[in-house]
């Protein structure tokens, strides 16, 4: 699918390939008959899509982590005849499907507006991005709830209470305590919240009235007509995940090493006799993957060369891509107007006739045979 | 009520209280209920509800299992046939996930060095990354008439003309045992990770063969993780709406899909709240069937 972001024909296809271009992720282009695809930094659906997701993300993280934490905290104080029901209710939002929970907030809400009267309350109940923040959090507050849970069953509650022994308020306990040893647990569940509510569709999709958020652009999209500027979106995704996975690898074995060298240092400067000290070795050491990205490389390069041969990339070859097609188009144009004058002057009925013409016209199987390329 | 005060101080109380009881009771029930309530009365524009002509009324579900008034046949036959075929699918695409994920996970849990197993791991993890529609629409791209498949197949000389996949639900079918295979996997390969080998062993050496070893040791073992990945699949796959649109023949129409066209399109909310109900009555009830045949509780459903 990436590669067919760089392929400048119309429909996503790696064959036929047209000319190697960067034209999706640009300005797209207008189609012959009118219609305009965007690429990607022309699509103000998709800036607008992005910047209300983005909103939303921030918003359901701010609720769906205070909410998790304190029925984790909850749970783990309460007796145990209550403790399995307050899990389950807790835990019940994640088994409910996606489009239900969607519905049920816009229906309340709804309902919630219409007696409000006017005001804010009516203005808040038919927003968007109100009811899809609310909508997410029931659902995405159980991730967190589940991760502080986890987070919380290896804590230590002594010293909590020791410290309210020491003459802590509780209030101290909890602010230098436990937010303090439940911090990854905090960090690790609002980039969970943030990236769920990023993608989620079910939910959103019937709880955005009018508003739009990427994954409905991008669904929009899909419908109505398929074109390579979602390839080049995925592409970017695609990119940026991968970005983003290697620098925390790359951060984290960084993180390791240091430690071990430090240790290791300890560890000499205690034992001081020469037998036990390690040389370190200075040979290279090939990581496997490297023949994976040689492998990679050899493809990129084939690919190249290919491209460069048969001269397929840069503007002339999309502007004879161009013509070939217009002028493939305006033979079936022709062929489309010869059928319906032939028609016009043998059947003459009107009425009853206007099915049959139809039928003939668009009857014809080589009319539309290499339009767009793909069979329905 | 007193002693959590206590421990917890005023100010802290106070707060998770509030947070608490706006999550559970304000986003989680009220709104469930009030669906179910909506999902009873009759369609009315919005200057007529909470007027006199504001009944308790069944016709919503009247109409999803005998049709409306003016239609022929004794049963509803589109709807009904919508949601036992979605039901029906989804049951399928669990097994097909199941049959499929769970070599894949005893291989990750047992066979397979520590190296392999990240590799592994790492593999199966990245595409999930990427929004659940784009992937979607890649498995499309694959399958489409002119795509990567077909190419290739008539380039090898076993087809003359391309297959029409999306027609056949291949591809639907494809797309959806895809879409949540880390759900079936993940709790497979937790489960089967506290096997302990020697039981495997020790069965080999007894002289058992590989599939009885399988059906009376290592099956019973993840019967956990069995069941939590069957709920999840299930649960998702019966409600998704992304991956039936992208993937739809003219064949195939999905019950989230009804949903919405009631919900958005006739603006008929009543009525798109009492599928809702239905969709959600039969999660559940298959969650419980599952939770009561495998004996799990549900805690150990979800991950």
């Amino acid at each position: 699918m990436s590669v067919t972001a760089f392929n400048s024909a119309e429909f996503p296809s790696i064959t036929p390939w047209e000319c190697f271009s960067f034209r999706w992720f640009n300005e797209g282009k207008i189609a012959y008959d009118g219609q305009r695809l965007a690429g990607l930094a022309a699509d103000r659906d998709l800036h607008v899509g992005f910047v209300t997701s983005l909103f939303i993300a921030l918003g359901v993280v701010t609720l769906s982590v205070p909410i998790g934490m304190s029925a984790a905290i909850v749970l783990t104080q309460v007796h145990s005849k209550l403790r399995t029901l307050f899990y389950s209710m807790s835990i019940m939002p994640v088994l409910f499907p996606g489009v239900v929970i969607g519905i049920s907030t816009v229906v309340l809400w709804d309902r919630i507006a219409t007696l409000g009267g006017e005001g804010i309350i009516s203005e808040l109940g038919r927003n968007g991005i109100f009811l899809t923040i609310l909508g997410q959090t029931c659902f995405i507050s159980t991730y967190c709830f589940l991760i502080f849970v986890a987070r919380l069953q290896r804590f230590d509650t002594t010293q909590e209470e020791a410290a309210l022994d020491l003459g802590a308020s509780q209030t101290q306990v909890f602010m230098k305590i436990l937010i303090p040893y439940l911090m990854p647990a905090i960090g690790s569940s609002a980039v969970i919240a943030f990236l769920a509510s990023f993608e989620n569709y079910n939910t959103t999709v019937f709880s955005i009235l009018s508003e739009q958020t990427l994954t409905t652009v991008i669904a929009t999209k899909v419908r109505l007509g398929i074109s390579p500027a979602i390839s080049a979106l995925a592409f970017v995704i695609i990119c940026l995940t991968l970005i983003a996975a290697i620098l925390y690898e790359f951060f984290r074995r960084r993180h390791e090493r240091k430690k071990a060298l430090e240790s290791a240092e300890k560890m000499s400067k205690e034992i001081s006799s020469d037998r036990l000290k390690e040389s370190s070795k200075k040979a290279l050491v090939l990581p496997k993957s490297i023949f994976v990205i040689l492998f990679l490389f050899l493809v990129a390069i084939i690919g190249w060369q290919q491209i460069i041969k048969n001269n397929l990339y840069g503007a002339e070859c999309i502007a004879k891509a161009e013509d070939a097609k217009k002028s493939n188009f305006a033979d079936q144009l022709k062929l489309l107007q010869n059928n319906a004058d032939t028609l016009e002057t043998e059947g003459g009925d009107g009425g009853t006739g206007s099915t049959n013409e139809y039928n003939d016209i668009f009857g014809d199987p080589n009319l539309f045979k290499n339009f767009g390329g793909f069979d329905n | 009520m007193n002693s959590f005060f206590k421990k917890n101080g005023s100010l802290i109380s106070t707060v998770f209280l509030i947070a608490i009881t706006f999550w559970l009771v304000f986003l989680i029930l009220i709104p469930q209920l009030y669906m179910l309530d909506l999902s009873f009365r009759p369609n009315l524009p919005p200057l007529l509800r909470g007027g006199p002509d504001d009944v308790y009324t069944l016709t919503h579900y009247k109409h999803f299992v005998f049709g409306s008034e003016t239609s022929k046949d004794t049963y509803n036959y589109v709807d009904i046939g919508v949601f036992v075929d979605t039901i029906g699918t989804a049951i399928l695409v669990t097994i097909i996930n199941l049959c499929f994920c769970y070599p894949i996970a005893f291989y990750i849990a047992k066979l397979a060095t520590p190296n392999a197993t990240r590799l592994l791991i790492l593999a199966l993890i990245i595409p999930f990354w990427i929004n659940e529609l784009l992937r979607s629409f890649a498995i499309r791209i694959l399958f489409a008439g002119e795509g990567v498949i077909n190419n290739l197949l008539i380039e090898l000389g076993l087809l003359d003309v391309a297959v029409n996949f999306i027609a056949l639900d291949v591809a639907l079918y494809t797309g959806l045992t895809y879409a949540y295979i880390l759900l079936m996997i993940f709790p497979l390969y937790n489960a089967l990770e506290t096997l302990d080998t020697n039981q495997l062993e020790a069965a080999k050496d007894l002289g058992s063969s590989t599939i009885r070893t399988h059906w009376r040791i290592v099956i019973p073992h993840a019967k956990a993780g069995i069941a939590s990945g069957s709920t999840m699949v299930f649960m998702l796959t019966a409600g998704a709406l992304a991956t039936p649109v992208v993937l739809s023949s003219p064949n195939t129409f999905w019950f989230t899909q009804l949903i919405y066209q009631w919900f958005n399109m006739n603006d008929n909310w009543s009525r798109g709240s009492a599928y809702s109900i239905i969709l959600l009555v039969v999660s559940v009830a298959f969650v419980l069937l599952m939770m009561r045949l495998f004996k799990v509780t549900i805690g150990e459903v979800v991950r």
